[in-house]
């Protein structure tokens, strides 16, 4: 277990490191933050809009940061000559293959806990809004405000990021996706109708999965594809795939108080599990046969 | 005698590109045994198969034919693998770790407790001279300390043989030396280690017995005490004389 951890944890400082996961969070958090605002009135939901936005931007971007941490680390780690050394330890190509696939989730748990912050912190806005609006008799719209939460909740974690690792040396990523989840939990826990926003971590949750399934497989495809393969690969699958993916219907099971059961997510996860293993025995199969 | 700590029973390796079609035989028949406490160093010209050689006894590379074993068992087997410490011919780092967090890294793969792993970091930084700078990420080390980082990872798990390919490449006189000296204190103690390099003087100061490879066979194997001549003489002798460029005639 040791080996697998020690594996697991460098992986995930080295995809959470990567400037790509850097670009990609960003353009998450952006999409989650501004995406509402494209739509004036919002439909006269704005509090839907702020959490499709946020749902489809953790689906997106996350999907797109599993595979592509995946097939970096995996390619790195081959080319590099860093995982030859690694199997010159006692420990199984297999064992390699899993934990770099692990670490990569680990990375993608803490980049969905920050969207997750944000879009907490947006929908927060979004219920201010239509509260303001009720009063008023005007048409729901995303309070203005909210945007500079929403802009704060993002700017937040990179500011004090970057404070503790010029005081203190702290790693830039750990303290700010530390200051990431607190926001998270206080923009969850913030009851501005009554209400928290616990409902929607079933959701958040139902979209880990495909980003589960795609690091497992571009870890395994990447152990014979070059990174180019490998993400070309991984292109075609999410044309593929992400467009029967949408979160209409999750924003639907969401509206007016509707929440997501969690045996729901539980068999949703499970219906997942044969793909994934699938894809970790291809890779481990491959790998074993692989000369270093 | 006891059973040899690596042994190779007419090992050969044929690469093959996409097709299965053979491209290259970087071994051809190689016997080997390397016995336990000595310092074994496999030496030969760029090309002749010794990081092959190296890579099939670490159980990267499958042989293509013949036997490799390690401790009496594959090279594959875990139980092998845990009694081995392996120096790459460059310094294979991950460069955002620090050198102790490269150290822990290391001390994990081979299952040490926290504890111990620790301990043994603190021990080997001081060792290899690198305490100062142990929180600084190796990405920014020179050449000669990520050496010094690699060595220090090879023998993290305090293993019963250290495999080294190439130790001193890349690294200045005064290093070189340090290496050596780490080597021959390592073999006194009773370890176990294979070595590689075209550096004749270098196997000369710290190798008890040699085999000299050229194009995958083996040219020569003895003690270097028996050589009777320079390691270098005998080497040129078996390998080439080195006058083959016929730059006289280019230059013309």
């Amino acid at each position: 277990m040791r080996r697998f951890v020690s594996i697991a944890k460098a992986t995930a400082l080295e995809v959470i490191g990567e400037p790509l996961s850097l670009l990609l969070l960003s353009a998450a958090l952006c999409l989650a933050v501004f995406a509402p605002a494209f739509h004036y009135h919002q439909f006269g939901e704005p509090t839907r809009m702020a959490r499709d936005a946020g749902l489809s931007a953790l689906l997106l971007c996350g999907t797109l940061f599993a595979f592509a941490g995946a097939v970096r680390s995996v390619r790195r780690e081959l080319e590099s000559g860093t995982a030859a050394v690694a199997l010159a330890h006692p420990v199984s190509r297999g064992q390699f293959l899993l934990a770099k696939a692990a670490g990569v989730y680990c990375a993608f748990a803490l980049f969905a806990l920050a969207v997750g912050a944000v879009t907490a912190t947006i929908v927060n806005g979004a219920r201010i809004g239509a509260a303001v609006a009720q009063k008023t008799g005007d048409i729901p719209r995303l309070w203005g405000p909210s945007y500079a939460f929403g802009v704060a909740a993002v700017v937040a974690p990179y500011v004090f990021g970057a404070v503790l690792n010029r005081a203190f040396r702290v790693r830039f990523a750990l303290s700010a996706f530390l200051t990431a989840l607190g926001v998270a939990v206080a923009s969850v826990l913030y009851r501005p109708d009554g209400e928290t926003l616990l409902r929607l971590l079933p959701a958040e949750l139902l979209l880990w999965i495909p980003p589960a399934v795609f690091a497992m497989a571009a870890a395994a495809a990447s152990v014979r594809l070059k990174a180019n393969a490998a993400g070309a690969a991984g292109g075609l699958l999410a044309a593929l795939f992400l467009p029967f993916a949408g979160n209409y219907s999750l924003s639907e099971a969401l509206s007016r108080g509707g929440s997501i059961p969690w045996g729901y997510v539980l068999l949703a996860a499970l219906a997942a599990l044969p793909a994934l293993l699938l894809a970790a025995a291809a890779g481990i199969r491959l790998f074993r046969e692989r000369d270093l | 005698m006891s059973e040899p700590v690596v042994r190779l029973e007419r090992v050969s390796k044929t690469f093959r590109d996409f097709w299965l079609r053979p491209t290259v035989k970087a071994v051809d028949a190689l016997d080997l045994d390397v016995r336990r406490g000595e310092v074994f160093g496999l030496l030969g010209p760029n090309g002749s198969g010794k990081s092959t050689t190296i890579k099939m006894v670490l159980g990267l590379l499958a042989p293509s034919s013949g036997r490799v074993s390690l401790f009496g068992r594959s090279p594959r087997s875990k139980a092998a693998r845990a009694k081995l410490g392996y120096l790459p011919e460059l310094s294979y780092l991950h460069p955002f770790l620090t050198a102790r967090e490269t150290l822990m890294y290391y001390a994990g793969l081979c299952g040490l407790p926290g504890s111990v792993a620790r301990e043994r970091t603190r021990q080997l930084l001081e060792m290899v001279k690198l305490s100062d700078v142990a929180g600084r990420a190796v990405g920014g080390f020179s050449k000669g300390m990520a050496r010094r980082v690699a060595l220090a990872s090879a023998l993290v798990g305090k293993p019963e043989l250290l495999v080294l390919d190439e130790p001193t490449s890349g690294l200045d006189p005064v290093s070189t030396k340090e290496v050596k000296t780490l080597v021959k204190a390592l073999a006194k103690k009773g370890m176990t280690v294979l070595t590689t390099s075209h550096l004749l003087a270098d196997a000369e100061d710290i190798c008890d017995r040699v085999m000299i490879l050229n194009r995958g066979r083996t040219a020569a194997e003895g003690r270097v005490s028996e050589l009777g001549e320079s390691l270098e003489a005998f080497f040129l002798a078996k390998v080439g004389s080195g006058d083959d460029f016929a730059l006289a005639d280019f230059l013309a």
